[in-house]
Parts: C-alpha cells; structure tokens; sequence
C-alpha cells in the first residue's frame, strides 16, 4: 500500500469526537522478561515487591470494577469481580511466593514460570476452556507492567498529539495513558463494553475499533484523522479532507468552550420555559464538581453504592453519617435520595446468593426492601434523621404495583414513629415514586395519588417495556429509546403526573442525550437529572430550543411508527437546532 | 470439631465450570474454614482457586467428587452442594 496516498479505514465506533495526530505504535508482543538470580538476604525484598505490584494491579481492576458498575456495565462487572478473585488465587499468590523461594529468581521470571506452566495446562484443555486462560494473560500483563517501572511509565511520557494503535489495549495501559498527549485511541479488538472503551468514554477521548492494520503500517504515515461519530479512520489524508476535519474540530472545541460558559446560565428554553435540571450521583464528593458544571440539585442519589464495595451494610448510625455529610454538602439545595436498589446485578453484602433465574424479574429494589423489612426501617431512619440538615426527598425504586407504594409509605411511617418515640427531629420528607416498570407507567394516575412526585427511569423502562435484556450484545440493536411504545409510556405518565399537580423528572441515559430534550420537554417533562458532566450539553440543548418548538416536535414523534424514524427526527432536529455539536451531528 | 465430607456431585449447566461459576464457587468459599478439594477424573484441585477449578475443564454432566475437611464442613458442604444443583444461577 502507498503510504503516500490518503487511506479510509472503516472501524466501529466506541467513543464519540474528532481527533488529529500522529500515529503511535503500541505492541505488548515485545514484551522482555528480565530473569536473573537474587541474592538470598533479598529474597524476601523481592517478595514483598511481587506483592506490591499484585496489589497495584488488584487496585487497578477494583477502580475499573467501580467504574463499570457506575456506567451499569453488567458483563464487564463480573468479568472485573473475576479478574479481581483470580489475582487472589493461591497460584498467582503462595505458588509464585513459593517460587520466588525455591528458585532464588526475580520476580517477573518467577511470575512468568508460573504463568507459563498455566498456559500450557490451559492449552491442552479443550476449546471452551483454553479460552479462558485470556482472563489470566490479561491480569499477567498487567501485574508485569507493575513490576517493571519502564513498561509502566510507557503510555505514560507519549509525544503530544498521539494517536494510539493497538491491537488491544489493558484497562492498565488506558488508564495510564497520559491523557494530555492522547488525541484517540484505535484498536483492533475490543467493544463497547470493554474497559478500555468505558475509560474512553469517561475521559471523553475519541475511540475507534475493528480497525485491521496487520497490511498497514500505521508509524510510516505522519498524520491520522479519527472520526469517533462515524468510526473512520483516515491516513495521510489528503488536503482538503484535512481542512474539512479541521474545521470541524475547531467548530467541535468552540462547540465545547461555550457549553463551558453556558453552564453559568439557566437552564431556560429560549422563550423562557424552566427546565429543572439536576444531577445523578453516587459519591458525595461528587456534589463538589456538581457547582462548576452548572447544576445545583441532585435527583438521584444512587444509595446502594455506600455499600456495593464493602463487604457489610453500614448500620442506621453510619448511614445517618453519610447522608448527613451529603446533605450538609447540598448547602440547602434539594437532592432525592433513593433508597437501596439491589438485587439484579448488585447483590448486598452478607446475603446468600440467590438462586432466582431470572434476577432482573426477580427480588430486586423495593421487593427485596419490603422483604427484608429491618434493612429497609433502618435505611429510611437514617434518611429521615439526616433530612433536618437540608432538603431531603426518599424515593422508592422499581415500584411495579400500587399495594407495593402503600407499603413502603407505611414502613417510612413506621419509621417515623420510631424516631419521634426516640425524641429524634426530621425535617420534611417528600415520597417520590420510580417509574421503571411498564406496569407502574400504566397506573401512573394511581400512583400519582399517593406521592409527591415520579421520576421516569428509562433505563430499565425502556428493557422491561421491550423485554429486551440491555446487556445482551445480540439484542442491541432492538434496545431502542425512541420506540413508539417507550415515547407513548413517558407521554402517559407525564399526562398523569402533570394531572394530578405533582413534578415529574426523568433520569436515566435518554435524559443526558441531547437528542432527546426537545421530545422530552415537548411531552411534558419539567426536569431532566443526568449525570453530572452531561449538565452543560443538555443545557445548551434546553437554551437552543423554544417550548412550542419542543411541543410541536412531540406531536410529529408520536405520530411516527417506528423507532428509526423518531430516531432520525431527533438526529435532524437536533442538527438543526445545535449545528455546532459535532459530538452527535454528523 | 472436624470431620470430612464427601460428596458427589453432577455439573448442570450447560457452559460447565468455567469462569462465572468458578468465580461464584470462590466466592462461597472465601469465608469458610475448612478445606475444600474437587476431584474430577483423575485431577484433584483447591476449590479456593479460580484456576485451579477452570483447568479442571469440567463441562456440563461432568461428575465432581467434593471433599470438605474442617470445622465447618456440613454447611460448606450443603452451600457447595446447592450451588451445583441451582447451575450457578444460570442454564
């Protein structure tokens, strides 16, 4: 192939964004063991720095776990939690000790030994199980990249403007990938859901894979464009396609410095429609970047995740703490606190496992709660108790019936009498109600009569309404948002909600697209919770729309029939409305 | 206090021991007391180790003899042999 001659590579793509650079070649096959002999009084040294690079990399994997949990990334959670117990497996921590013991060698040869003696094993197995021996060559490269100083700090000191190729790249190297001098990463392997990709995403790098470059020779061209909205990647573009990507990424950065400045103005249509808008969080230090992104209250507190990496439940006092803490840090602004959604994926410390076989339908959320009734009186007194520091709303998750609504509200009573017999003082409560459940959308009125507000999640509403599992790779293409039965359920619930005089907010991934404000706020929505770094981009996308623009565009999409076409009414509109965001348009 | 169980136990699932179940199996081990070994054909291995269990390559109707030996070996041994039963939570 001519290197000279501008090259379009076709790939998928991973991580949204434009990017230009050179070319920088990572290949792990080159890896060298150093294998040397160690001097006995410093075998024990040696040990204790294989232990320090097997935690570093447990560190690694149990950051990147909490990662894919926030992004609710179920297959990539259990393959980490996997990863996570394979690096305490005797073999990888006694035998590799033992080794280093017995055969008086550094560190990565004994590690190396050890490894490879697996692999041979592995190999001799049949094809299912010789698979599985990727797991451990992942953790081994990992663990070496710690060992050795040099390997570590390679992705770390890049040339500026580098583009990374790789055939695939460790959830190690990504996040030691110094992101000042990293335009976009290409890759051969990995998808959407590989960590990688999940770093990717929360660094905002662009991202494209399914790239072959076993006939190119990627360092023999001087620049590279990265689509990461198309998924091209272009080498040695020619003249004019470089000035029209450079165009389009210097539109892409003035898109992006005044989203920064319309993060201080209100979340107001243009012809002057409130939007409430507020954040999703899991942590409360992330109340604190919260302000600069220009959001002020929370609508969802995920609560589950105090206790997700721990390996019990915090009790009534230590819970009070910290939601005491958060609602101190809100400084009188409002946050909804949802009360403990587990079951499914996220499972509570200390329970058995369970033996359901289908968990996503089973004794998830509120059901689990109503079950395990001392867990759930102990949560909401610690709520309560921490609601006279500032404005405290409760919300009860997965609510698919209305018996289900009357009886946490009796348990929340219960509570309260426990509390007012302890002299405690609460501040007011609101009760809001989840609707994720298409049952719940359809009784939307019943269940209007007994709350304050609802909140729509989308997430589960769109795969329980679809009865399409979100992380199966097979069906993904049928995880539609914009089909007809999803946009007529939020239209439903809004019509309801609006009704009987209560807020309705919707949360979930349709919330933080911008693509969907315009529908959103035309079916009657009146505040948006996102996750917090998505605030300035649905705000521009509130402040470029009009509410009777907004309305109108709802009407032309329920009179739609098909997914695609009210996904490709939103693409265009929103070309229309916000040319500039070359993120989704393009 | 100690004493030795032995069981015999069948792989249901259809995807045999591999990496979930072998995870899961960890897990419901890691707090127990005893030791735990699997026999299967001619292989004997730690249950306490992931890859231990995976080398195994034990595919679906694969026959597991389990040995529990310890303080705790009847609950180890009726947690063990209900895991195996409910396929690990899958199919």
């Amino acid at each position: 192939m001519k290197s000279n001659s501008e090259t379009i590579l076709k790939g998928i793509p991973i991580c949204r964004g434009i990017a230009i650079g050179k070319p920088y070649v990572v290949s792990l096959s080159d890896f060298h063991i150093p294998d040397f002999l160690i001097p006995e009084e410093r075998i024990e040294e040696e040990i204790a720095r294989y232990q320090l690079a097997l935690q570093k990399a447990r560190n690694d994997i149990s950051d990147l776990l909490k990662q894919a949990a926030k992004e609710d990334i179920a297959e990539s959670v259990s393959l980490l939690d996997s990863q996570l117990h394979m690096m305490q497996d005797p073999l990888l921590t006694v035998e590799v000790e033992n080794e280093i013991r017995k055969s008086q060698k550094n560190a990565e040869a004994a590690f190396h030994l050890i490894i490879a003696n697996s692999q041979k094993k592995f190999e001799s197995l049949d094809e299912f199980f010789k698979e599985r021996f990727r797991e451990l060559k992942d953790i081994s490269h990992r663990v070496l990249g710690h060992l050795r100083s040099s390997a570590r700090t390679s992705l770390a000191t890049l040339p500026a403007d580098s583009i990374i190729f790789s055939r695939e790249l460790s959830s190690s190297e990504t996040a030691e990938a110094n992101i000042a001098s990293v335009n976009a990463l290409v890759t051969e392997f990995g998808g959407l859901t590989s960590h990688a990709a999940i770093l990717a995403r929360a660094r905002g790098t662009p991202y494209v894979s399914n790239i072959s470059f076993a006939h190119i020779d990627p360092t023999k061209h001087q620049l590279v464009i990265v689509d990461g909205r198309t998924g091209e990647v272009i080498l040695n573009p020619s003249p004019k396609t470089l000035e029209k990507y450079e165009k389009k990424y210097h539109q892409l950065q003035t898109h992006l410095k005044n989203l920064a400045q319309v993060s201080r103005l209100k979340a107001e249509t243009y012809d002057g429609y409130a939007v409430g808008l507020s954040a999703n969080i899991e942590i409360a230090s992330e109340v604190d970047t919260l302000h600069s992104h220009g959001g002020h209250n929370v609508g969802l507190f995920r609560s589950e995740y105090i206790f997700l990496d721990k390996e019990k439940l915090p009790n009534e006092e230590e819970q009070f703490k910290i939601y005491r803490e958060l609602v101190e840090k809100m400084k009188g602004h409002s946050i909804v606190i949802r009360t403990f959604d587990v079951g499914g994926d996220k499972r509570f410390p200390n329970q058995p496992v369970s033996n359901e076989v289908n968990p996503f339908l089973g004794c998830r959320a509120i059901r689990f709660l109503l079950k395990e009734r001392e867990i759930f009186l102990e949560q909401l007194c610690a709520i309560l108790r921490a609601s006279k520091y500032g404005d405290v709303s409760v919300m009860f998750p997965m609510i698919s019936t209305l018996s289900e609504l009357i009886e946490a509200k009796q348990v929340l009573a219960e509570a309260k009498k426990s509390l007012a017999k302890r002299g405690e003082k609460i501040g007011t409560v609101r009760i809001g109600c989840m609707i994720e459940v298409p049952s719940a959308a359809i009784i939307a009125d019943l269940l209007a009569k007994e709350c304050d507000f609802l909140s729509i999640g989308t997430n589960d509403l769109v795969q329980y309404a679809l009865a399409v599992d979100r992380g199966n790779h097979a069906l993904s293409s049928l995880y539609t948002p914009t089909h007809p039965s999803v946009i007529r359920l939020i239209r439903s619930v809004v019509h309801e909600a609006n009704h009987h005089g209560i807020p309705v907010s919707v949360c979930g991934e349709v919330a933080a697209d911008p693509r969907f404000t315009p529908l959103l706020l035309g079916l009657g929505v009146h505040e948006l919770s996102v996750a917090t770094r998505y605030i300035p981009i649905v705000k521009h996308a509130i402040r470029q729309t009009s509410i009777v623009a907004a309305s109108r565009l709802a009407e032309v999409a329920l009179s739609l029939s098909t997914a695609l076409e009210i996904q490709t009414l939103l693409d265009t509109e929103y070309k229309k409305t916000v040319p500039d965001d070359c993120f989704y348009n393009c | 206090m100690s004493e030795k169980l032995i069981n015999k136990v069948k792989v249901k699932n259809s995807m045999g021991l591999h990496t979930r179940p072998a995870t899961a199996i960890v897990k419901l081990l890691q707090n127990s007391k005893s030791n735990v070994y699997f026999t299967h054909k001619k292989d004997t291995i730690n249950a306490k180790s992931i890859l231990s269990i995976l080398m195994l390559a034990a595919g679906k109707n694969s026959s597991i003899t389990i040995t529990v030996d310890g303080e705790d070996a009847s609950t180890t041994m009726a947690n063990l042999v209900s895991a195996f039963e409910n396929k690990f939570d899958e199919n």
